[in-house]
């Protein structure tokens, strides 16, 4: 049942919003692709022979999407002004860069 | 009536801005700076594991990968009845938001609750962070990374237990209304967040 | 079928000025508890000029030691034995006056000056809003920073005294206590800034919101004064930057509280991982110390000279690029770590091209003021020293970029003549025109110009005597946080120049209770404050001083940029944000619809 979004207002607040009325999403589809998806992790983790460096870039390629998932959908982000958007990636590649440090050191 | 480089403005409200409202905003701008906080911490794990590699066990030999499996899915259930009650407040409905509310905070309290379960269960075999004292197979490190991420974690997630009551003492007090949402907006957007994280850090820490 | 909406919401949310200025907020609620930015602000102020105060106080103990090694500092007998007995200063006590000046100097008196105090003071007005977006945010974000203040002071009075690992606090020295001999300290010291580190988060959090949303009317973004431009990106570097200092500090405080080994190498922790993790947050941490201080640089040159900020583009860009950049130069404080070259060579090339934006604000600064109708108000004076001072820290930051020279001058004098060039000769110099300039908007009261142009003339005479012949210190090998260089045969010749550093050492901080005086004199016997005083621009000079709750009585509007100075054609030399186009009425309080703008920029046509 596609319900209409975007109406009502919020009060106490100093900005106007743009509420751009869309179908809402079905939030019970995404979480059956992220139960899909969670099971298909724990497979590929233990079942699977794969090489380590193609494990890691599986499980963390499913993990990434899943984790895009919530953000569009639950988080809104779909349906939010693309500039929020743009300002949400635009920190993403700080937090890679931090979590990459490792490149940096060597010597063991 | 002049066009030079003219830009029409109301006089009575501020400038376009991000086009959300203030609190949204607020709040989307507080989770990036969680996103710095949680990579400071999987960035140490990541140096700390390729420096000692021969300190971690293999996924799901000292870890309780089935549990946390569960635990996982919890979790995503409780984004979902969060986003329901959400949704069910943009319509005005009253009863949906308090039902959907509870079923969160309760998703969410287990989660916590058997988080905290395994953690008594590991540290009864040793599974600890301290240097001088592990006993499990692995090394420090790997207890201490172990603790640190998947503790703030949980942290993060009994503040959103906390805060989601409050939310829950509000919405039986019937603050919220379809043109009045924007709390329980702001408290989804923080317990998606937090099972973003979780999504990540299931994966990092347990299964590879 | 998808349709956009307009919705607007309830506008009156912001609270404006009531116009007959009846304020009957009770005293604690409008002076103490208070959540109007005016009154944060103040309070920052005088919190952070304490904690300047505590830093300096610090300075002045070690600056003894050097001058005088080894002699009984005046009234030291109020040190106890664990200190200083006899009133000598023991080494221990040395290191941790070392940290404690730079801990207290940089997060407990720049930054809340940078950023809780002209943050507070100038963003709601400068944009044209009744206050922050989050007020009662914004007060517990001065409110938090005061526990976390006094953990610190507190941990020079427990067990093993004061952190000494210097405000860096690199491991293993800071994570094992039987290195350094200092047990709690240590940890108080990670908890006090864990603590602040919330503060700044929440301020960030409310700036940025407040600069992207709540602009008024005919403000867009290239007409906001560059304050706000250099205190957004700034906030943007605290909102990222603060949180990776928080992870590195909570697994120091485990290391050293449970047990664990994030930087202990013999269980296979790394220390280099602190200094990785402590520099992605430290660098971009030196930008949030100055930035803000170029945005009131901006500011008062501009006016000073009576002339538009030149190339207000650039400066934009400039402080967004220098923002950019310093995420991806960490490792240049890391050049003798041992570091792959490739790598060194790559931090190398990052850290020499952020010196270009910086360039191009210089000569910007300088083509502000160029056949401009300069006034040497004390605002002005301390901006022009400002520039001065900034480009000879940032020409020693040329040397220390490049990473052979670097290997030489690491760890000396040289370092600490550099930092304290730019953010002594730079950020303090920019604070203190700040505060001549707004200190009568915000407290009603002029502060004495000829008090302050003594303090001027005195703390930059003994300011450069003090830290420019630290460079010639660093090149002749005297090393940074060293309790007796005398140690070192080669270092003994160089003696008279540390006591002649100290001795102007203590004259530059006893210039510094001119300024104080001024500030407590003024408060009760001051000149009063007219509205505008500088026959400045921007929004908060339309309003009285100070102003009242809630700023405006109803929305401003914005014409023009705020840097129209000298218009031709216009008989005033200045021509305000708020001023409505010429012949036409000023339209606050038509009915809700919707305008079209005003007339092209006048900074677009040429200026005499």
């Amino acid at each position: 049942m596609a319900e209409e979004h975007g109406h009502g207002t919020v009060a106490a607040s100093a900005a106007t919003e743009e509420r751009v009325a869309h179908a809402a999403p079905n939030y019970y589809l995404i979480w059956l692709y992220l139960l899909i998806m969670t099971v298909a992790e724990v497979v590929v983790a233990f079942v699977s022979h794969l090489p380590e460096t193609w494990l890691i870039l599986i499980l963390l390629g499913l993990a990434v999407w899943k984790a895009a998932l919530v953000a569009m959908y639950y988080m809104h982000l779909k349906f939010e002004p693309p500039r929020l958007v743009l300002l949400i990636l635009a920190a993403l590649p700080l937090a890679i860069l931090l979590s990459l440090t490792v490149v940096t050191m060597e010597g063991w | 009536m002049s066009a030079h480089g003219a830009v029409p403005v109301s006089v009575t409200r501020p400038m376009e801005g991000m086009k959300v409202y203030n609190q949204k905003l607020g709040m989307w701008v507080f989770l990036l700076s969680e996103v710095m906080f949680f990579s400071s911490l999987i960035g140490a794990y990541i140096i700390l594991r390729f420096a000692n590699p021969q300190q971690w066990a293999e996924p799901g030999e000292v870890l309780a990968v089935p549990l946390t499996a569960f635990n996982t899915f919890m979790l995503i259930c409780s984004s979902v009845t969060m986003v329901k009650a959400f949704a069910a407040i943009e319509h005005g409905d009253q009863a949906g938001l308090k039902k959907w509310l509870l079923a969160t905070i309760l998703l969410g309290a287990a989660f916590v609750g058997i988080q905290v379960y395994e953690y008594i269960q590991l540290a009864g075999h040793g599974f600890v962070p301290m240097r001088d004292s592990y006993a499990a197979e692995g090394g420090p490190l790997y207890g201490a990374t172990f603790y640190t991420m998947t503790g703030f974690h949980g942290a993060h997630v009994s503040i959103g237990v906390l805060c989601l009551s409050f939310t829950a003492v509000q919405a039986f007090r019937g603050r919220y209304s379809e043109m009045n949402y924007g709390g329980v907006e702001i408290m989804g957007l923080y317990w998606h967040f937090v099972d973003l994280v979780w999504i990540i850090l299931f994966t990092i820490v347990y299964l590879i | 079928m998808s349709t956009t909406q307009l919705v607007a919401p309830n506008v009156s949310a912001q609270h404006w000025a009531d116009p007959s200025h009846r304020d009957e907020r009770p005293f604690i609620r409008k002076y103490v508890f208070s959540t109007d930015h005016k009154v944060i602000g103040c309070q920052f102020m005088f919190l952070s000029l304490f904690f300047l105060l505590v830093g300096g106080l610090l300075a002045m103990m070690m600056r003894w030691q050097l001058g005088y090694p080894g002699q009984p500092m005046p009234w030291g007998g109020v040190l106890p034995e664990t200190m200083a007995p006899g009133g000598i200063l023991l080494p221990e006590f040395y290191n941790s006056l070392v940290t404690m000046h730079g801990t207290f100097m940089i997060f407990f008196a720049i930054m809340p000056l940078l950023v809780g105090m002209f943050g507070n003071w100038l963003i709601p007005l400068h944009v044209g809003a009744s206050d922050m977006a989050f007020p009662r945010l914004n007060m517990m974000s001065f409110w938090i920073t005061i526990p976390a203040g006094l953990i610190m002071v507190s941990s020079f009075f427990v067990a093993g005294g004061a952190s000494g690992s210097g405000w860096t606090g690199y491991a293993p020295l800071s994570a094992v206590p039987e290195y350094s001999g200092v047990y709690m300290g240590q940890k108080l010291w990670c908890i006090s800034l864990v603590v602040l580190g919330f503060g700044s988060l929440m301020g960030a959090v409310n700036y940025i919101t407040t600069i992207v949303n709540m602009r008024a009317p005919g403000m867009s973004w290239f007409r906001l004064p560059l304050p706000i431009w250099a205190l957004f990106i700034t906030s943007i570097l605290v909102l990222l930057a603060m949180p990776v200092l928080a992870g590195a500090l909570i697994m120091l405080l485990f290391d050293q509280l449970i047990g664990t080994s994030f930087f202990l190498p013999e269980s296979g922790g790394q220390p280099l991982m602190w200094q990785h993790l402590f520099w992605y947050f430290g660098h971009p941490e030196v930008y949030i110390l100055i930035l803000p201080a170029m945005g009131i640089a901006s500011e008062v040159i501009s006016n000073g000279s009576r002339k538009p900020i030149f190339g207000y583009p650039a400066m934009v860009g400039a402080i967004v690029a220098i923002a950019f950049l310093g995420w991806v130069v960490w490792g240049h404080h890391m050049f003798m770590s041992g570091m792959n070259p490739l790598l060194g060579s790559s931090f190398m090339v990052s850290t020499m091209v952020i010196a270009v934006p910086s360039a191009i604000k210089v000569f910007n600064w300088l083509g502000t003021m160029w056949r401009g109708n300069i006034h040497f108000h004390v605002p002005m004076l301390n901006a022009v020293a400002f520039v001065a001072m900034f480009v000879i820290g940032g020409l020693s930051g040329v040397f220390m970029a490049s990473t052979p020279v670097d290997i030489f001058i690491h760890d000396t004098y040289f370092i600490v003549a550099h930092l304290h060039y730019v953010l002594f000769g730079g950020s303090l110099f920019a604070i203190f025109a700040g505060i001549y300039y707004w200190f009568p908007k915000f407290y009603g009261r002029m502060l004495n110009p000829t008090l302050g142009k003594i303090h001027f003339a005195l703390t930059f005479v003994f300011y450069n005597l003090v830290f420019f012949p630290m460079h010639n210190l660093g090149l002749a090998g005297h090393m940074r946080r060293i309790y007796d260089p005398n140690q070192y045969g080669f270092l003994e010749p160089l003696q008279p120049v540390n006591t002649f550093i100290s001795v102007s050492a203590f004259l530059l901080g006893a210039a510094q209770l001119i300024f104080l005086f001024n500030i407590v004199w003024s408060l009760w016997r001051g000149q009063r404050a007219p509205a505008n005083p500088w026959n400045a621009n921007s929004l908060e000079w339309s309003l009285p001083s100070p102003p009242p709750h809630g700023n405006f009585t109803a929305m401003p509007r914005v014409y023009r940029g705020p840097y129209e100075y000298s218009v031709t054609g216009r008989e005033a030399d200045f021509w305000p944000q708020w001023d409505p186009p010429d012949g036409r009425p000023a339209p606050d309080h038509s009915p809700d619809g919707v305008l079209i703008g005003d007339e092209k920029p006048a900074s677009r046509e040429p200026h005499r």
